[in-house]
């Protein structure tokens, strides 16, 4: 443990918090009282919608935009494992070698997603037009954050360079969209149980006839 | 056009007053799932074709992400703190008469409340929801388009949305009930009106007595059939419609719901029946008891439940020979995706039909006529109404159907334009034309 | 706001193919619309029966009719009407008859 890495788990401490407020700030706003009869399980439609219901030919929008897809997923991978890469650097563990393939595997991937997504925020002009400051940062910020885990994994000089990335990362992830992180869980939450309740989730038919 | 409309009249006259009125508005509409909605967005886009909107004119402004964040934007600048600290970082945009305008032309203008960009979110967003929010505070500030309040102040006002009168509605029931006798060549053959009582009170969209009443005939036709006992109200509880879903105003919506409760009331039913319409089961079955924040006693159903209840009783049975020509089925967003009636209707059309054709894609998948969310209502949006359905064309040409079945008026009525722009060369019908048609009647 | 072009005199027609103007109405300019928004050529004795009925009962109410009194005036069964009229009685024959559109699910 070194200060370095002491600023990194004050910048979770201050991530976790804010993210806790955010979650309890929108809580604030009070469940919905409701009257009419439910027609389905709200619960069984929360299971469908984080579990079916997020499989990619659920939805229309990822078959006809799986390149995107592929790159999001990709880009999730990396920053996810970048950060569950931070205790291992923190800990000085030892990795095996296939978890360290994996790692950089993963890791790699995600800067290319990362990078492919911001330039298709870049270059379509409709998605830019749909783009605030607040995404571009939010993308390099994540892809930089993966790289340079990458980078770690070759090389301990890149440490603390990451850790300092880690630290920015964690601080803006509450105050731009990266809130998400937070956000999906309880957005998938509440549709899966408005769709659910009214008996629409899970289907009972097919996507396609 | 020099001249202002209406609405942009009231839009030039907007005050700050009506700006705070209408955030207020805003905000009292969202709770904790609204909340979380507006915090989600990731700007993916990958919404964009999940709108019929945007498929059939792919620009910024049809984009559901879009229409979202007018409203998010706002959303931000307001109640949230990084909104006030660094809006230019986050996209924060202040509520102001522009902003009112951009509001109108996209949830309005734009919308159809269909909730296909629900489904295809990759966080998960309801958006109809939001722009239901939107829609009520601009309500508020005077800004829903005339026509598609004249339609809510006509059910305030007379009990249903084409100002029917009393006598109007009554002559019709009892001529359809002549017709009804003539067919089924049963004297005894009875369109019962205000009958104290009775098991089902049905209701029907007042576009039927007014100018289509076939489809009453043959929701009758059934009824007799199955030996029912059913019940029209002569009065104030007829017409399902509730214009109040799409001017989102919760307190004349209520007020147009109340008409049915005390209807039931008042006959002493206990089922309320909705005829063939997405909007108007919508509203009466799910938004209805939210209006008026109470539990009905009573049970509400669609008559593509009862149908299906009946063939499965055995209470009416049918041929499908009867119906030979190849069978499409449209299905309405208030009725499927948002009412959860995905599969009764396919129960009984395969029962009534030779040959049924499912439409690609469909159920809660299925994409918008064009008509939704009061878009019918709305004249300034015709063009964009028409382009937007073209998704629809393609879909029932694509389906090689001669027929089309809708369990929806309003969804009939785009349908039919549809049909002529597009030329489509198709007939139009509703799930109970199908099965009157296929009925086989004991002697 | 669309145009209808009638007499060298641009007639208004609302974004749905309204007149703007009930007012402005006479028979040839129902001949007019028949052809440009219903597609119809010529206008048969049926045509006018409904389109006059409309008229009239419009005149005096400044409503629509009841399909039931449509039938019931010109003495025609109703599968007539949707005949004669391939958009309904609303979106055609009360559009040839020069009403405003009726509100509704129409
Ligand atoms: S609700 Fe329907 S019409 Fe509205 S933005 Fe979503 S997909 Fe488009
Ligand atoms: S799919 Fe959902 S998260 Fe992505 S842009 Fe559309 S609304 Fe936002």
């Amino acid at each position: 443990m070194t200060t370095l890495h002491l600023g990194v788990l004050l910048a979770i401490a201050w991530a976790v918090l804010t993210m806790t407020f955010l979650h309890l700030k929108a809580k604030s706003y009070g469940i919905r009282k409701l009257y009419s009869k439910p027609a389905g399980d709200p619960a069984k439609g929360v299971v469908y919608a984080f579990t079916l219901g997020m499989a990619p030919w659920a939805k229309e929008s990822v078959m006809m935009n799986l390149p995107s897809y592929g790159a999001g997923l990709a880009f999730h991978a990396g920053v996810l494992t970048a950060l569950g890469l931070l205790p291992v650097a923190a800990f000085r563990l030892e990795l095996p070698s296939f978890v360290l393939f994996s790692v950089r595997l993963f890791t790699l991937a995600g800067v290319v997603g990362g990078f492919v997504l911001l330039m298709k925020r870049l270059v379509n002009p409709q998605l830019r037009g749909l783009s605030c400051p607040d995404d571009f940062v939010s993308n390099i910020l994540g892809s930089t954050f993966a790289l340079l885990a990458f980078a770690w994994t070759l090389s301990p000089v890149a440490e603390v360079p990451w850790m300092a990335e880690a630290m920015l990362l964690l601080i803006y992830a509450p105050l731009g969209k990266i809130r998400h992180c937070l956000f999906f869980f309880t957005t998938r939450y509440h549709l899966g149980a408005f769709f659910g309740r009214r008996g629409t989730f899970p289907p009972g038919g097919r996507f396609h006839a | 056009m020099p001249e202002l409309d209406e609405l942009e009249t009231r839009l030039v006259g907007l005050t700050e007053t009506d700006i705070q009125r209408g955030l207020e508005v805003f905000r009292s509409k969202l709770k904790a799932a609204e909340a979380s909605y507006l915090n989600s967005c990731v700007h993916c886009g990958l919404c964009a074709d999940s709108c019929h909107y945007h498929r059939m004119d792919s620009t910024l402004e049809n984009i559901p992400a879009h229409k979202l964040e007018l409203i998010s934007s706002v959303f931000k600048r307001n109640f949230t703190a990084m909104g006030r600290i660094a809006p230019g970082l986050v996209g924060a945009k202040p509520f102001n008469r522009e902003m009112a305008k951009a509001w109108v032309d996209a949830v309005f203008g734009r919308c159809s409340l269909c909730g296909r960009c629900s489904v295809n979110c990759t966080i998960g967003i309801a958006l109809p929801r939001i722009f239901r929010a939107a829609r009520a505070a601009l309500g508020t500030m005077g800004l829903v388009p005339t026509d598609l309040q004249a339609t809510v102040d006509n059910s305030l006002k007379h009990g249903n949305n084409m100002a029917v009168t009393k006598d109007d509605w009554v002559e019709t029931v009892q001529w359809i009930e002549e017709e009804l006798q003539t067919e089924t060549g049963d004297p005894g053959a009875k369109i019962p009106l205000d009958k104290q009582g009775a098991k089902v009170l049905f209701t029907v969209n007042p576009r039927e007595p007014k100018f289509f009443p076939l489809s009453l005939l043959a929701s009758a036709k059934v009824f007799w059939a199955a030996r029912e006992d059913w019940t029209l109200a002569s009065d104030n509880g007829w017409d399902l419609t509730n214009y109040g879903l799409f001017n989102c105003n919760d307190e004349q919506a209520g007020a147009i719901t109340q008409n049915l409760v005390d209807a039931m009331e008042r006959l002493g039913c206990q089922t309320l029946v909705i005829g063939e319409c997405g909007h108007g089961y919508g509203a009466a079955r799910w938004e209805g008891p939210e209006w008026l924040r109470k539990s009905y006693p009573f049970e509400v159903k669609s008559i593509l439940e009862l149908m299906d209840e009946y063939l499965r009783a055995g209470r009416i049975r049918l041929d499908s020979s009867k119906n030979p020509i190849p069978v499409t089925l449209h299905d309405p967003c208030n009725l499927v995706r948002h009412g959860g009636i995905c599969e009764a209707q396919r129960r009984v059309l395969r029962q009534a039909v030779d040959s049924f054709i499912e439409m690609t894609p469909n159920r809660e998948h299925n994409f918008c006529c064009g008509g939704g969310g009061g878009q019918l209502a709305m004249a300034r949006y015709k063009q964009r109404r028409i382009r937007s359905g073209g998704m629809k064309a393609k879909q029932i040409r694509e389906s090689g159907a001669k027929i089309v079945v809708a369990p929806c008026h309003n969804c009939i009525d785009q349908l039919m334009e549809l049909n002529k722009e597009y030329k489509l060369n198709v007939q139009i019908k509703t799930v109970a034309e199908m099965v009157a048609d296929a009925l086989v009647l004991d002697a | 706001m669309s145009h209808t072009v009638f007499h060298g005199h641009n007639v208004e027609l609302n974004e749905e193919g309204f007149l703007t103007d009930p007012s402005v109405w006479n028979e040839e300019l129902a001949l007019v619309l028949a052809k440009a928004e219903e597609g119809l050529d010529q206008l048969t004795d049926d045509h006018w029966a409904v389109i006059r009925t409309i008229r009239a009962h419009y005149l005096e109410t400044e409503s629509a009719p009841m399909v039931r009194s449509i039938c019931k005036t010109t003495g025609l069964p109703l599968k007539r009407i949707y005949e004669l009229f391939p958009s309904g009685p609303a979106k055609g024959a009360c559009k040839l008859a020069g009403l405003p559109k009726p509100d509704g699910c129409v």
